[in-house]
């Protein structure tokens, strides 16, 4: 070996010790960094994705035009039926309203982002959102669409965050289940083959006998997030050795999020 | 010189579209990883010193961008990628003298396997602090695929890499005679 290969070498082992001895902070500061710099080319890319999504989904072939259109005619129906059952809700809810003097509000500062980018790894589920420290962004805040609870942040650089996803393994969040005492942490799976990631109630008790259908929200047990959340619907249940754990079917379609809000935090 | 700040600007662009190439649903939701193939050509068209600048930029960039930090754990440590990188090219620079003579066969399989096995380092750094080590054929399909794709890719790639350093006036071909 010439002696530029071993300087080259114990130069590169000089600057990989450096690196390796990044504590967690060091590495969020780094990280932050890092997305900041390229934050103006995620940016572009994002846009450029959308006018090619855009362009590609225009160009659709005469048998799909006619699908799509019976079944937004089957859609229609359902719609009118089902705009007619919320004008009876509508009503319901106008009149108890009334009834309690119940004064309409949000319970949350939200704060409205759009995504920039998806997960790029294959073993980690996360997104990047066009909001930082600029916008009041913090670690650990939730990140909701009207659907329910899509993840929390994990870095935030000025005008740019890393949001991890609900569907990620390493994201826990504590749940209960509607209409039962029973309570849960719901966690993502570490590999998705499907297109929807599932979702899972574990640390159940082997009693609670759960019904597909049953929602999920979260508990608030932790502080990250707030109590209230849609997380998702029960799709099934099975007893394990230790305790109960329910499939769940997330509430909010993460393949295809475009917007989000950050809960900044209460009203 | 100019070839080698080309490349790394190229490992730059690779890294971003990285992230607006969606997963392939009818290969197990396998991603398609780019950047790996233009590490493991620097390896084979640079010299040493060059090829670990490579290998120290790319895994810099992948750790930065995929690293995750949750409260107080970083579950991969930065770079850990920048090691995988570093040693898996010194393997292919390894090869270099059967490459600079044209044979290019060897190194896009190499390219291939060596794709998977950052994924699989990756999945097993993970697994190790997760618990519960899970071998399904979704998991197989999610580390060997990418490395297919990158094997198909190889070619196209390495032909159109050098052509850019024909055009830049860097050829590695001059050295040819050395291991003739």
């Amino acid at each position: 070996m010439s002696r530029t290969n071993i300087v080259a070498l114990l130069i590169f082992g000089a600057i990989l010790g450096y690196f390796l001895s990044f504590g967690p902070d060091t590495t969020r500061k780094f990280q932050a960094g890092i997305y900041q710099l390229l934050a103006p080319f995620l940016s572009s890319g994002s846009g450029l994705q959308k006018q090619i999504t855009s362009v590609r989904s225009g160009l659709k072939s005469l048998e799909e035009l006619e699908k799509e259109n019976t079944a937004l005619r089957v859609e229609n129906r359902e719609l009118r039926a089902t705009n007619q059952g919320l004008r009876d809700v509508e009503r319901e809810v106008n009149r108890l309203r009334h009834a309690l003097n119940y004064r309409e509000r949000s319970v949350f500062k939200l704060l409205p982002a759009v995504v920039v980018t998806r997960d790029s790894s294959t073993w980690w589920r996360s997104i990047t959102v066009n909001r930082g420290k600029e916008d009041g962004v913090e670690t650990d805040m939730a990140v909701v669409t009207d659907e329910g609870l899509v993840g929390k942040t994990t870095t935030v650089a000025s005008n740019i965050s890393l949001v991890l996803l609900v569907s990620d393994e390493n994201c826990k969040v504590a749940a209960s289940v509607e209409g039962t005492r029973e309570q849960g942490i719901v966690q993502g799976e570490r590999v998705v083959a499907g297109l929807t990631p599932a979702l899972y109630l574990n640390f159940l008790s082997k009693q609670a006998d759960l019904k597909p259908g049953q929602k999920v929200y979260t508990s608030g047990v932790g502080g990250v997030f707030p109590s209230g959340l849609p997380m998702g619907a029960v799709k099934s249940f099975r007893v394990r050795e230790l305790d109960g754990q329910a499939q769940l079917t997330p509430a909010v379609d993460l393949s295809h999020l475009e917007d989000v809000f950050i809960v900044t935090g209460k009203k | 010189m100019i070839f080698f700040v080309l490349l790394l600007v190229l490992i730059l662009i690779g890294q971003i579209a990285e992230f607006f190439i969606p997963a392939l649903p009818w290969l197990y939701n396998a991603h398609i990883y780019i950047v790996p193939v233009l590490v493991f050509y620097s390896a084979m068209a640079l010299p040493f010193p060059l090829m670990l600048a490579v290998a120290l930029y790319a895994g810099l960039l992948l750790d930065a961008l995929t690293v995750q930090v949750i409260g107080t754990k970083v579950e991969i440590s930065m770079g850990w990628s920048i090691l995988l990188y570093a040693v898996l090219a010194g393997i292919m620079h390894g090869l270099r003298p059967l490459f600079v003579r044209g044979r290019w066969e060897i190194h896009c399989v190499l390219t291939g396997i060596c794709t998977s096995v950052i994924i699989l380092a990756q999945y097993l750094m993970i697994t190790f602090r997760r618990g519960s080590l899970l071998f399904t054929p979704e998991v197989w399909w999610q580390i060997g695929g990418p490395g297919l794709i990158a094997m198909l890719m190889a070619p196209l790639v390495f032909w159109f890499l050098q052509w850019l350093g024909r055009v830049t006036g860097y050829s590695y071909l001059s050295e040819r005679s050395i291991f003739e």
